[in-house]
């Protein structure tokens, strides 16, 4: 029997807000997480392309293995690997979820930064460079500001998916949204019904988070030259909600 | 070295010639590009180079502020060396800081303008002041609403750069390269990525620039600009220069076969 009371009930009239903590525990993860991630990203992104070659193959071999092997694998190596390696080096779960997802963003980050400096008019640099500007200081002022159009699209994409990835890390027991939907749900076989409660909740994450991607996005293109990208994201999100559409 | 140590000195700085090659080589692989080359630009000078296309002008041009590195052979802009420096007794390549320096006081205006895409016209003029020469923001601002006003664009300065023709794009680059009180201005085709009824409008300001006594670069495909304006033409061909003079000497009074022929092609 399917008890939409128990939906009710977790949704609205819970005084313990058991969801909405863990709607939070998968945000700040999220968050923590990509940001670090983007951080990450730009270093292997620069490294890429410097002319000191060992940097290039860090951060090569740092890619290769990160985008190579599952996400849910990294946090179990970290999980029950780390301990053995290091005795008494046992994180709690959410730091090996928050270590695992950062490095693996950070894997995925590094390729988009990288196509998307590419993508910056090699002309943009050779100006910043005839006006007296270093490296650094091009890169700042003139490459990644521009390089920023081309980011801010996919990175919304990882970001999104992020929040709904952190579901994985349920398996090591980390109480966020799918974890909270089954260990509560398991005591009186109310499941399903909580996985909906934790669905309701991921939607509305991803969401809000679509219209901060797009109020971003805008912010970011002074010039008002990505209408074409602004289209795309609106009919990916309904693509999403409603599995069809435009 | 006793040499280097005269036009170092500051007294030479302001009296010699603007630029000065020494013997300039530049090889794209085994393509050798600049084979040799020798030329000074004196102080508030127009120097036109011609030449069929590969023949190195855009090249030589390039090596002047070190967005090309030389092979071997030096470079001095008033009388300090280009993007290299003597380091006991062999010559290395300058440190980033050193070379930014110098080229923040060299203006260079590229054929595909280059203006920063994510900047309106004012702020593309007022960046490198504010952020290489640290100058205050309000006076930058004002000195670069004269520049625009300057290059016939007053009315322009929050349009971003799609929003602006190919000729407008130029004139806002040229006022941005102005805008770093450059002691010498580069021009490396500046006209020819322009429609032709744009064409007018940018050489009117380099004609006025040089008409003020800017010392000036200009390579170029406009034989017009460089009968008129130029007070020294080069003409190059093969990576070397064929034959320089003035206008006169080179437009009308060709000593070499090579130079006639080409002329004869464009003219």
């Amino acid at each position: 029997m399917f008890r939409w009371d128990q939906v009710w009930y977790y949704l609205f009239q819970d005084p313990n807000f058991t969801f909405l903590q863990a709607a939070w525990i998968t945000l700040w993860i999220s968050v923590v997480a990509q940001a670090i991630g983007v951080v990450l990203g730009l270093i292997l992104a620069l490294m890429r392309t410097a002319k000191f070659s060992p940097f290039r193959w860090i951060a090569g071999a740092y890619t290769w293995f990160f985008r190579g092997s599952p996400l849910l694998v990294q946090v179990l190596l970290l999980w029950t690997g780390l301990p053995k390696v290091i005795p008494m080096a046992l994180l709690p779960q959410w730091a090996c979820v928050l270590i695992a997802f950062s490095l693996n963003e950070g894997a995925y980050m590094s390729e988009i930064i990288r196509a998307a400096l590419g993508s910056v008019d090699s002309g943009q640099m050779e100006a910043a460079k005839a006006l007296g500007m270093p490296y650094g200081l091009a890169m700042r002022r003139i490459i990644i500001p521009q390089a920023m159009r081309v980011i801010i699209p996919p990175l919304g994409n990882e970001f999104n998916n992020m929040m709904k990835t952190t579901s994985i890390a349920s398996v090591i027991g980390l109480m966020e949204l799918a974890g909270t939907a089954q260990v509560y749900g398991a005591q009186i076989f109310i499941t399903f019904e909580l996985l909906i409660v934790a669905t309701v909740y991921y939607l509305l994450l991803t969401t809000i988070w679509e219209f901060i991607q797009r109020w971003i996005e805008r912010r970011f293109d002074p010039g008002r030259t990505n209408v074409a990208v602004d289209e795309v994201m609106q009919k990916s999100f309904s693509q999403r909600v409603a599995g069809f559409g435009g | 070295m006793t040499l280097e140590k005269l036009d170092n000195s500051p007294q030479n700085a302001s009296n010699g010639p603007m630029v000065r090659t020494e013997q300039l080589v530049k090889r794209f692989g085994s393509n050798l590009v600049l084979n040799g080359v020798d030329f000074t630009v004196d102080r508030g000078q127009t120097v036109v180079i011609i030449g069929p296309s590969g023949s190195g002008k855009t090249t030589l041009l390039r090596c002047i502020n070190h967005l090309e590195k030389i092979d071997s052979g030096r470079i001095f802009i008033d009388g300090q060396m280009v993007g290299y420096r003597e380091q006991n007794g062999k010559i290395v390549e300058d440190s980033e800081k050193n070379i930014a320096r110098m080229r923040a006081q060299v203006g260079f205006v590229f054929q595909r303008f280059n203006l920063f895409a994510h900047m309106t016209a004012l702020e593309n003029i007022i960046e490198a002041p504010i952020h290489v020469l640290r100058q205050p923001k309000d006076e930058v601002i004002e000195r670069a609403r004269v520049l625009l006003d300057k290059v016939g664009l007053a009315n322009k300065e929050d349009a971003y750069p799609h929003r602006l023709s190919g000729g407008q794009q130029q004139r806002v680059a040229i006022a941005r390269a102005l805008a770093m009180n450059p002691k010498l201005m580069l021009f490396d085709e500046a006209t020819s990525a322009l429609d032709p009824e744009l064409v007018g409008e940018v050489l009117k300001v380099m004609r006025q620039l040089a008409e003020e006594g800017m010392t000036m670069v200009v390579v170029t495909h406009e034989m017009g600009f460089a009968r008129d304006v130029a007070d020294h033409v080069i003409f190059m061909d093969k990576a070397q220069i064929v034959e320089q003079g003035s206008p006169q000497q080179i437009f009308n009074e060709a000593q070499n076969e090579r130079t006639r022929s080409f002329l004869s092609r464009v003219l």
